[in-house]
């Protein structure tokens, strides 16, 4: 056999730009696998969370971060949630599993999107441009979460820090909604 | 001639110093200015023509009811028509040109409608223009439309960007006047999140010209730290320059902020940002809008409304005229001559309609009780009124107050009617107000200075109350107040023209002849006389044009009724609708992981929804797309060639009852569906028709990834979902897209197993015997890659797809095509891949349209009779399964060199194209370089009997009509045994 080698690519390069009052960057190397409840088996997946990540299930509409702050859990759903860690191989499903054994049903969402990392403090005047959840610092509170649209994105959202916020969009569309970002920055700023 | 018509005082800046023209002409103003304000600084008194009869035209209002003065701002590209003047802030550079003539303003062609004003009355272009027929299209309507509108377009494309956005709020608060100033203030020191919105520029309303107290400061003072109070508090966001242009359902409020119109230029920024307003609690503190009084030739330049002549001479320093008469019928119009006089502009007369004693002094003016104003004159500029007894008085501005009509629109955008209140002469809003919304000062009926600004606590803590927040202990500041009385009058009985509506020419004769020609409702009124259409939409005419109809009509104006406000308040430009969403913008575009490798190699795209994916490879040499295409089937068949069908909707299913879940969605059978093997399956609605189709792989006993078509992708996972959350919430399955995170490639010909197995690792044995036809199975490729193989085949050909992380995409197509290279590998488009679909007979979306049944595809039998599947049942009735029901068949040409066309309809040799003769129509077609001559696909009635016959594809579109044969739809390796291998 030949030596073919494969190569991986992110969704943007690994864009990452600043601006007057926020920065823009892709995130890469980032292991997202989506965690599903199997019926009735809710009780048994949050033991197996506990134990792993040491922190609760996500509530609805909010993320929590694993004990040694290592992962992210999502809510995504009812009885599903996104678990977001550094992780630049492409077995992040495996490894979740390897975690919490058969609590769940794991598919690895991480090819699946693009994440962009928006911090600033233009960064929320920016996203009230294009996102139609209330993101008032009261309202949508650091660790908070919301599958939303924008600009006819389907986005997860998050709120990382003061002004810091992940924003996942499709991976296929990725320089559609960079632009859409992009463009709302530079209007802000 | 260019005069200065400062006086002392105002809100103006006159430190900073601005220039701008009109009409070319050099003129000055100040900050603060409005352009308005600027024009009547320089005695600049013509601003426009009307638009039908020319008449010339001066500013009426000093708002955004503005009539009269519509300009053209700014030069070339970035020209806008129909400008307010009133509205228009000054800048440094401002260049503006009057609109509506043909030749100068001063000297318009097209004055000459004035005197043919007898034949352009109401509804004058219904009963003319009949005759003769032919001149319509030719002669008329190009006249017509020469002469319609009012300012012209550039031509060119906006080159201003806009934006959109989102806010939230507990209270928004519409309109900045005292009402609103309390209400914001009430509602933001309770806590609340307040949006504080109005459309000028400078916070206040009614304050910034009213020469009261309130709280023992100026008002406009008051108002200022007001809203500097307001400003500093984190907890409300006060927006000047926004228009609150409608209500929708839900608390849902749209606003246009105009970010950047009151600069030279934008710098690159959005000019307007539109946001939509979620609040929970909306107080409309909207005001009052002045209205005329009809009399006759009350529309020359220099007549304007008293509110109006005072608000340029209290907040602009600007004194409209030298010698200034007031005609009103309401207390307002001795304000306005009480605050002219003290800025020591002389007032010649008032003249009020009612007979009572006078309410005021007024310095050097005769005092006209009971009076009217028979006639005025001045062409181009007012000089002279002559009131009914007689006299003539030497004025250059007259100032009327015909009454206020409360600002209610906002209030009937949701079907609310406004009632009528004859204490203050106006329509305050009905009861079934927006839900949330409450309305306060002027806007409500409360008219005075203080009762407007206690109004407005009063809703703010209503609001407050409302969303559970704590009491506020805010309390209205006192305030010095004005009387306000109105005896209701209408118009000065006259032979001439007495105008109601100056923006579209209509007079009290159009709506007197309205009602005697029968149109006396309202929306008839409207209609038929042009009444309150335009950009102002009649904000200065409509309850004037009311009560007229009323008189007219002997009823009362409740009795007449009102006309329905509707969304947008103000014009709001196309462009902020449109946001960043215009050109390629428009909507999102996906691209598959080969998009790159795809542009490098020259390929040709097409938009495929989203998906922007490769039509075909030009090669060197080839002009015509068909060579290309032709050539890429002739090499997959003939070897391997490669397709990026990455944009195929993906759906991993899991969960201990995914297998039963998938037999009930799918037609045909899955439970029994062996791990390592894909189904063809077919997705029925529950009327039975077939919506999609596509293969599921069972890659463990509970896990399974779906695959539908690229079209219905979205909408097969949307049902699914339905499905598994509403129809069998007992099923542990799970369902998650995976669509963008697998780079799949089509790999198809004779070569391909041998092209597979230079990439693919080599503990995965994929021989036939290993891999069949239908196989599926996790493998590794390039040294350890994960990867899904899948041995299915949409071309005919032995084929697979393998399936990748999207983020080796890009690296394995280049893989693919260096190991491919001895096989003399192809890649091939969306083009190639549909013909060779076609030549082996698949289905795809033109068949699959969502009118056909399994038993129309020539899939009957794959609906099971042996278990309850979504449509199955409904899939039985016997309309569904009968004799004649249509069948997809495959069409040639008789004559080898016929093309085909898809879209034909199907006739007996014979038979006239008539529907009675209708046989099906051809739903596909393609040259096919394996076959050499044109194929087709198509639905033929009694299609499975009838193969080898001669019909007719008659194509009326393209006026074809060429014989074709029935055939099996399977052009290519009927048997199948090529693809198996």
């Amino acid at each position: 056999m030949a030596d073919y080698k494969l190569y991986g690519t992110s969704a943007l390069g690994g864009y990452n730009a600043d601006f007057e009052g926020a920065t823009l960057k892709e995130v890469t190397g980032l292991g997202i696998v989506s965690v599903s409840a199997p019926l009735d088996g809710k009780p048994a997946l949050t033991a197996a969370v506990k134990s792993a990540y040491g922190c609760a299930l996500p509530k609805p509409a909010l993320s929590v971060l694993s004990k040694d702050k290592s992962a992210r859990l999502v809510s995504t759903q009812p009885d599903q949630f996104f678990i977001l860690f550094d992780h630049a191989k492409p077995d992040a499903a495996n490894h979740v599993a390897g975690l919490l054994g058969d609590a769940g049903y794991y598919t690895d969402q991480s090819d699946n999107w693009l994440t962009l990392a928006l911090s600033g403090r233009l960064a929320r005047s920016a996203l009230e441009r294009i996102c139609p959840v209330d993101l008032g610092p009261e309202i949508f509170n650091v660790n908070a979460s919301a599958r939303t649209v924008m600009h006819h994105l389907g986005t997860l959202i998050l709120r990382t820090g003061e002004d810091d916020y992940l924003l996942l969009s499709a991976r296929s569309s990725a320089l559609s909604f960079l632009h859409v970002v992009k463009t709302s920055v530079e209007n802000v700023s | 001639m260019i005069r200065n018509n400062r006086i002392d005082g105002g809100l103006i800046d006159r430190t900073k110093s601005l220039k701008f023209t009109f009409n070319g002409t050099e003129m000055g103003g100040h900050a603060g200015d409005t352009l308005a304000s600027a024009l009547l600084a320089n005695g600049q008194r013509l601003v426009g023509r009307s638009f039908k009869y020319h008449r010339p035209r001066g500013i009426f209002s000093a708002g955004s009811e503005e009539p009269n003065a519509m300009v053209q701002l700014r030069h070339g590209a970035w020209q806008e028509p129909n400008t307010r003047a009133t509205m228009a802030e000054l800048f440094d550079g401002l260049h503006a040109t009057s609109q509506n003539h043909r030749g100068s303003l001063e000297k318009d062609f097209l004055a000459i409608n004035d005197r043919l004003s007898n034949f352009l009355t109401a509804g004058f272009y219904y009963k003319t223009f009949m005759w003769p027929k032919s001149f319509w299209e030719k002669v008329y309507e190009p006249i017509i439309r020469a002469s319609a509108g009012l300012g012209r377009l550039s031509g060119e494309p906006d080159p201003d960007t806009y934006d959109k956005g989102f806010l939230h709020c507990d209270v928004l608060v519409i309109g900045s006047g005292p009402a609103g100033l309390m209400a914001a203030l009430t509602a933001g020191r309770a806590g609340a999140r307040v949006i504080l919105a109005d459309e000028d520029h400078l916070l206040g309303g009614r304050l910034n010209s009213d020469m009261q107290e309130v709280a023992e400061q100026a008002a406009a003072d008051w108002a200022a730290a007001t809203v500097a109070e307001l400003v500093d508090m984190g907890n409300v966001r006060v927006m000047p320059r926004t228009t609150v242009h409608g209500v929708f359902d839900h608390g849902i409020y749209g606003l246009l902020e105009r970010k950047t119109d009151h600069l030279a230029s934008s710098g690159g920024k959005p000019r307007q940002v539109h946001w939509r307003v979620y609040a929970k609690r909306a107080i409309l503190c909207a005001g009052a809008t002045e209205r005329p009084i009809a009399f006759a030739n009350n529309d020359r330049p220099g007549i304007m409304l008293a509110g109006a002549v005072r608000s340029y001479a209290n907040r602009y320093a600007v004194a409209t005229g030298k010698h200034l008469a007031i005609f009103t019928n309401n207390d307002s119009g001795w304000q306005a001559a009480s605050d002219l006089s003290a800025k020591g502009i002389a007032i010649t007369a008032v003249i009020d309609t009612r007979e009572i004693t006078p309410p005021a002094t007024i310095k050097g003016a005769a005092l006209v009780m009971g009076g009217r104003i028979r006639d005025t004159a001045g062409r181009k500029s007012l000089t002279s009124i002559t009131l009914t007894n007689g006299l003539t008085l030497p004025v250059d501005c007259l100032a009327v107050s015909g009454g206020w009509s409360p600002n209610v629109h906002l209030t009937c955008h949701l079907g609310n009617r406004p009632v009528w209140d004859d204490e203050i002469a106006g329509f305050i809003p009905g009861k079934s107000l927006p839900s949330g919304m409450s309305v306060a000062g002027a806007a409500d009926g409360d008219m005075t200075l203080s009762a407007a600004l206690k109004s407005g606590v009063a809703e703010g803590k209503a609001a407050i109350q409302d969303l559970g927040l704590p009491p506020a202990k805010t309390k209205a500041p006192d305030s010095n107040d004005e009387h306000f009385a109105v005896t209701p009058f209408w118009q000065v009985a006259t032979p001439k023209r007495a105008w109601v509506d100056l923006q579209n020419d209509v007079t009290t004769k159009d709506i007197k002849q309205a009602q005697r020609e029968g149109f006396q409702a309202v929306e008839h009124l409207k209609r038929y006389t042009t009444l309150g259409m335009a950009t102002d939409q009649g904000k200065t005419s409509n309850v004037l044009g009311l009560a007229i109809m009323a008189e007219a009509s002997d009823k009362t104006i409740p009795e007449t009724g009102t006309t329905v406000f509707r969304p947008p308040f103000t014009p709001v430009t196309l462009g902020a609708f449109a946001g960043s969403a215009r050109g390629k913008n428009f909507r999102p575009t996906r691209r598959p992981p080969s998009h790159n490798w795809a542009t490098e190699k020259g390929a040709q795209f097409v938009e495929t929804g989203l998906w922007l994916r490769a039509q075909w490879y030009p090669r060197s040499g080839e002009t015509k797309w068909r060579e290309s295409v032709d050539r890429e089937v002739r090499k997959t068949r003939a070897s391997v060639g490669i397709c990026d069908v990455s944009t195929l909707g993906k759906i991993d299913v899991q969960g201990r009852d995914a297998a039963t879940f998938l037999n009930k969605v799918y037609a045909n059978g899955f439970a029994k569906l062996a791990v390592g093997r894909v189904r063809y399956g077919i997705m029925l609605r529950e009327d039975g028709f077939c919506y999609d189709d596509g293969t599921t792989a069972r890659l463990s006993e509970n896990h399974f990834v779906m695959t539908t078509t690229t079209a219905n992708a979205g909408l097969v996972y949307q049902r699914l979902e339905f499905a598994r959350q509403c129809l069998w919430p007992d099923l542990d399955v799970h369902l998650i897209s995976v669509t963008d995170g697998w780079a799949q490639y089509a790999v198809a010909g004779p070569n391909s197993r041998k092209l597979l197995q230079k990439i693919v690792d080599e503990d995965h044995d994929i021989s036939d015997e290993a891999f069949p036809f239908m196989a599926c199975g996790a493998v590794s490729v390039c040294g350890g890659k994960p990867a899904r193989l899948f041995r299915i085949s949409f071309s005919g050909e032995r084929a697979y797809e393998i399936a990748v992380p999207t983020r080796f995409g890009d690296a394995l197509v280049r893989v693919l095509m260096a190991a491919g290279e001895e096989f003399g590998i192809t890649p091939y488009g969306t083009e190639a891949l549909g013909v060779m679909r076609i030549e082996k007979g698949h289905a795809a979306g033109n068949e699959l349209n969502g009118q056909t049944t399994a038993l129309n595809l020539g899939m009957g039998g794959m609906v099971s009779k042996n278990k309850d599947s979504i449509g199955s049942t409904l899939s039985s009735r016997p309309g569904m399964q009968g004799e004649d029901t249509l069948q997809l068949v495959g069409l040639r040409p008789v004559k080898p060199a016929d093309k085909l066309s898809a879209g034909a309809h199907f006739l007996d040799v014979g038979a006239a194209a008539k529907l009675e003769n209708d046989l099906g129509w051809m739903t596909s077609v393609a040259y096919s370089p394996t076959m050499g001559h044109y194929i087709g696909l198509g639905f033929v009635k009694y299609g499975h009997i009838r193969q080898g016959e001669v019909i007719r594809a008659w194509d009326g579109v393209r006026g074809t009509d060429i014989e074709v044969e029935i055939t099996s739809p399977h052009f290519y390796d009927p048997d199948g045994g090529l693809q198996r291998g």
